[in-house]
């Protein structure tokens, strides 16, 4: 038995703020084609309010996953915070949030930083930790009010949005992990420097050495692995930095884009980064069968990629409405004008 | 911009993060903000509870054009009353994700974990309870 065939996802829940910014609408701000969202495959992207920041937003995310997993806050052992927008440079993000759940003082709590895949990483060490019976359980959270220079290309799906998993024993799975992988190298294809606002990032350099190499990589050990293929699964889900890059990397690796679609979240909300696959996974739980099996590969840049094989148990039919769904979330959306988004996420600078 | 004096705002904090009150053993009203003893009858055996679970009515409430300084980005900043469904509490709280012209008197709107007040771009950041309009009815 592998230490993954032990573990699995007792609880999963996620969170998109009320308003969203038309990419038409930053195409006309800084003159790009009209034809640019479409190009990015993404027609709206979700905005934080002024009173949210990925604290507050993985909040609401992991309360749904608590709901759903129905466990007493107090044996989570673990609040694993992944994000690239911490509210604080220094004082930890993951202990707010533990302590406005009542997870607090008996738990590890730490916030993890790599790119989008900061949460992901901290679900293969949720593995590790669970199925050596250090902890019962581990709450993950990817969170991010996702930063982008304004007038950027980054800025047409830098978005806001949060996913939370608690991970634990696979008797009291909705979900349990069968196999995982993980494929990094020092790539420089998205960076922020310390005191840097925004990030930057190598243009066409994201796509082939970054994005489709380390998910390709990932993918393919955990084939190795396994001897699963791609007629095993019923979803794949990708990291979703944009409406098609998902897509391709799918046809690379033998998914039909059948299979992707229903994890597809971009096209509506943008790039949640530590969120953005996850999110997917979520909405695919929200309304998965027993024994279906999902391929979760998240990726983060500097770089890196995870691949998790994830089998379907009968109990998350119990689970499913227990919290509100990523659909919910989806229909309750509210466009704001680029003006409203400037001063919602403190692009406009102001002397306080 | 005000600085809040950290040990009041830090001993405060599980008031604010979710809605620790008290309920009085003898009398049975719950009182929020949480106190060790009863407002209502004086009785000193209370517990404490949490009604963070708990959804609210809105009584009233009031859209604030001319806010103290640090909150210019909030404006208007909508304050209301709330009686929670079950313990019948009143509380006091910010309203959001709601627009002003969206309120009606007896909304369900539900308790969210929100940036209350933050001191400047260094400060400290305070978290808290705002009520938004549920987002969907259970």
């Amino acid at each position: 038995m592998s230490p993954e065939d032990r573990v699995g996802i007792v609880g999963w829940g996620s969170y998109i703020p009320r308003w969203r910014l038309s990419l038409k609408e930053i195409a006309e701000v800084w003159g790009f084609s009209p034809e640019q969202p479409e190009e990015l495959g993404v027609v709206e992207k979700s905005v934080a309010g002024v009173d949210e920041d990925a604290i507050t937003m993985g909040w609401e995310a992991a309360r749904n996953a608590l709901k759903r997993a129905g466990v007493n806050p107090r044996e989570i052992g673990a609040v694993w915070f992944g994000t690239e927008s911490k509210p604080y440079a220094v004082k930890p993000s993951a202990t707010v949030i533990a302590e406005a759940l009542g997870i607090t003082p008996r738990a590890m709590a730490t916030d993890w930083e790599f790119a989008c895949r900061a949460a992901s990483e901290a679900i293969r060490v949720s593995i590790g930790v669970v199925a050596s019976g250090l902890v019962k359980y581990t709450l993950v959270i990817g969170s991010d009010t996702a930063q982008a220079n304004p007038g950027d290309i980054l800025e047409f799906t830098a978005s806001s949005a949060a996913t939370a998993l608690v991970i634990g024993p696979r008797e009291e799975s909705a979900a349990y992990f069968e196999a995982s992988a993980t494929f990094v190298t020092d790539t420089p294809d998205f960076w922020r420097r310390e005191g840097a606002k925004y990030p930057l990032h190598g243009e066409a350099f994201t796509g082939e050495p970054a994005y489709f190499k380390h998910i390709v990589g990932a993918v393919k050990l955990l084939f190795e692995k396994t001897g699963l293929k791609p007629e095993d699964f019923d979803y794949a889900i990708f990291h979703q930095p944009n409406g098609t890059f998902p897509l391709r990397v799918a046809r690379m690796l033998g998914f039909p884009k059948e299979k992707v679609l229903p994890g597809l979240v971009t096209p509506q909300i943008g790039n949640s980064y530590n969120s953005s696959a996850l999110i997917g996974l979520s909405k695919v739980l929200d309304s998965a069968k027993p024994g279906q099996r999902i391929l979760l590969a998240p990726f983060g840049s500097g770089a890196g990629a995870d691949a998790f094989s994830i089998v379907v148990t009968d109990k998350v039919l119990e689970k499913q409405n227990k919290a509100p769904k990523v659909e919910d979330y989806l229909k309750r959306r509210t466009l704001i004008p680029y003006a409203m988004y400037a001063k919602y996420r403190r692009l406009i600078h102001r002397i306080v | 911009m005000v600085r809040i004096s950290i040990p009041p705002s830090w001993r405060g904090r599980l008031a604010r993060y979710r809605l620790v009150a008290t309920r009085c053993k003898d009398c049975n009203r719950t009182l929020y903000p949480p106190a060790n003893v009863c407002r209502a009858c004086g009785s000193r055996n209370v517990e404490q509870v949490e009604l963070i679970n708990e959804k609210a009515r809105l009584i009233t409430w009031t859209v604030i054009y001319n806010v103290m300084d640090g909150f210019e980005d909030r404006r208007p900043v909508i304050l209301g009353i709330l009686e929670t469904l079950e313990s019948k509490v009143k509380i006091l709280a910010p309203l959001t994700d709601v627009l002003p012209e969206e309120l009606h008197q007896g909304m369900i709107m539900e308790p969210v974990l929100r940036r209350i007040y933050e001191e400047g771009e260094a400060g400290l950041i305070h978290y808290g309870v705002a009520y938004r309009p549920v987002l969907k009815s259970e």
